[in-house]
């Protein structure tokens, strides 16, 4: 190649560089941030107002900056003790269960991968209502034991699935609805059959009707502090996984040849999903299809690359669960509705519909 | 001129199936050369190994004289990038979205994109003139186009060492002549080649250099001493009469690619 040329081609290069500005990129990803998290604020504010007891947001507001503390004691106990740790509840558990989905889908590489529809809940459902009903007053390493065991479970299972599904370095949508079914409706009997050994305890019915089929109502505030621990660690440590999952998308080899050590990130994935599933079933319980509708979403607006994905389907996650859960208590009230309902509502078609689409693409 | 890639005595077996046994193969800075043999003989095990993919049971890779498993993986990464023959990518990704992912072996975790990964993705795109199509999503593409796409994932690497495994495998003719002209290309711009290649017309117009893998064993020469009847009726299976109309048949499209 002649010198002039080679310079040429380097102006051409160098012209088309400047054109892509990255400050820009990130700018972008850093505004859709910002702006999510400023809606799940007014969201969160909003979802305090409405109940069974309606309150202005004014009042809402007096109670927050603490002002006329000794005329609304009532309001303050509404605000503190029932719906904030409620509204609080159900963006932790959409934010962990998004989360999850994201990776999930980025091991398997595959969109239909959500904990609810492999297994991973059902496994930490299990493990909680052991924690529940068998021992309620046991704590390992200093964590309640329902969490602790919904950890364990929820990591077994999914050691589990992914043993079933994998096929030669792919996960075939076949293999991997097969194994989640099977573990999902084994591991949803033995979750009923523990509780059955004690049908006599409030605890055992309060599960049988409404934590099985998805709710986050009579959550305490030590219970979301303990969850928001495992969100807040589940979430950073899923923040350093995502330059790694665009490139395990692209298959073991090439994520290897691109320098990652593919064995030890899935591990990784393994564990901090499950860890984001056993938060979510802890104080929400199965929750279906919000891990596979949210992030599906997020991808058809900001694309499949996990360094934007993740973060927003987080949040979009959270404030999804929120709206969710907003209606399942209104929707007939006084009485309320398992927000996995809604979920299902939603989530089911989602599904359906990813299935449909991509049965061709992976000779279902 | 230094030793980019080396073999030394590597024996490979994939369970009782051997594989290679005490293979010794070398590749120079500046050289393309071309790997050829059966189906199932080893071409894509050999380049695997010599991309850190697949650790030999026996005898080291060396890259630049660096033994590779001594090396971290991101030092080899940003050595050596292998072109696999397949590609399959779950999600809607966009041509730019994949080769900037050419970037990580360059980047630590939480850490952007930055101004010299932007250079490096848009000159592999230009190298490879994909430029026009880097919001495309990967999928729609055609194959000489994946094909590319491929090969710039590689470019934006940065590597010494490119591997290609079948690199026009189900092309029409015309999109393996553009994508053996882009490998010249590349190689007079300084990217050492080797390909593990079955079609012997691009063997011939393209590749210098030609290693035969051959029952356990790897010889390797020029082009002209490789290419003979005589040799690749034995390497594959063939009569001697048989071989000799395939090389002509190579040798005609080889020219008359070059006449176009």
């Amino acid at each position: 190649m002649s010198r002039e040329s080679q310079l040429e081609v380097q102006e051409t290069y160098e012209r088309e560089a400047a054109a892509v500005n990255p400050q820009s990129r990130t700018g972008s990803l850093l505004a859709i941030v910002i702006g999510l998290c400023l809606l799940l604020v007014v969201e969160i504010f909003l979802a305090t107002c409405i109940g069974a007891v309606s309150m202005k947001p004014a009042t809402v507001a007096s109670v927050f900056l603490n002002r006329h503390a000794e005329a609304l004691q009532t309001e303050k106990t509404i605000v503190f003790q029932i719906r904030l740790p409620r509204v609080l509840a159900a963006a932790l558990v959409g934010c962990a269960l998004s989360i999850a989905g994201v990776l999930f889908q980025g091991l398997f590489r595959n969109p239909m991968a959500d904990p609810y529809v492999i297994g991973t809940q059902g496994g930490a459902a299990l493990g909680a209502t052991i924690g529940v009903v068998l021992m309620p007053h046991v704590s390992l390493l200093g964590f309640g034991a329902t969490a602790s065991l919904a950890f364990c479970f929820s990591l077994l299972t999914m050691v589990a699935v992914y043993w079933l599904a994998r096929v030669g370095g792919r996960t075939p949508i076949v293999t991997l609805l097969l194994a989640g079914l099977a573990l999902s409706t084994m591991l949803s009997y033995s979750t009923t059959f523990v509780v059955l050994l004690h049908p006599e305890s409030d605890v055992a019915i309060r599960l049988l009707t409404t934590w099985l089929h998805g709710a986050v109502s009579n959550t305490e505030w030590s219970q979301i502090a303990l969850v928001a621990v495992m969100v807040g660690v589940g979430a950073l440590l899923s923040l350093l996984l995502t330059r790694s999952l665009n490139a395990l998308c692209l298959g073991d080899d090439y994520a290897q040849q691109l320098g990652i050590r593919v064995e030890l990130l899935r591990a990784s994935i393994i564990v901090v999903g499950s860890l984001l599933t056993a938060a979510a079933v802890a104080i929400g319980g199965l929750i279906g299809f919000v891990g596979l509708v949210i992030p599906h979403l997020v991808r058809l607006l900001v694309g499949p690359d996990h360094v934007r994905l993740l973060p927003i389907a987080g949040l979009a996650g959270a404030v999804f669960l929120i709206l969710a859960d907003t209606l399942a208590r209104t929707v007939l009230s006084p009485s309320e509705l398992p927000v996995g309902i809604l979920t299902a509502f939603v989530g089911g078609p989602v599904f359906l519909f990813l299935l449909r689409r991509n049965k061709r693409e992976y000779a279902l | 001129m230094r030793t980019l890639l080396e073999l030394r005595d590597i024996t490979f077996s994939y369970g009782p199936q051997a594989i290679f046994d005490e293979v010794s193969f070398g590749v120079k800075e500046g050289e393309r050369l071309a790997i050829i043999g059966r189906n199932g003989s080893g071409k894509t095990t050999l380049l695997r190994m010599a991309a850190g993919l697949l650790a030999p049971q026996q005898g080291t890779v060396f890259l630049d004289e660096c033994a590779l498993k001594k090396m971290r993986k991101r030092s080899i990464a940003q050595f050596v990038a292998f072109v696999p023959q397949q590609l399959f990518v779950p999600f809607e990704f966009t041509v730019e979205q994949l080769v900037s992912q050419g970037r990580t072996p360059y980047l630590r975790a939480l850490h952007n994109l930055r101004t010299e990964d932007y250079a490096a993705i848009t000159e592999a795109m230009s190298r490879t003139q994909i430029t026009h199509l880097r919001h495309r999503i990967f999928n729609q593409l055609s194959g000489g186009e994946q094909q590319r796409v491929k090969i710039a994932i590689a470019l934006a690497q940065q590597p010494k060492l490119l591997l290609l495994d079948e690199p026009t495998q189900h092309l029409d003719i015309g999109r393996q002549a553009e994508i053996l002209e882009l490998l010249l290309k590349l190689n007079r711009e300084g990217v050492t080649i080797v390909a593990a290649i079955h079609d012997l017309h691009a063997v011939q117009q393209a590749f210098p250099k030609v290693a035969l893998v051959h029952e356990q064993r790897v010889v390797q020469g020029t082009a002209s001493t490789m290419l003979r009847p005589e040799l690749l009726a034995q390497a594959f299976g063939l009569s001697s009469h048989a071989a000799l109309p395939i090389l002509r048949q190579a040798e005609y499209f080889s020219s008359e690619v070059e006449h176009i």
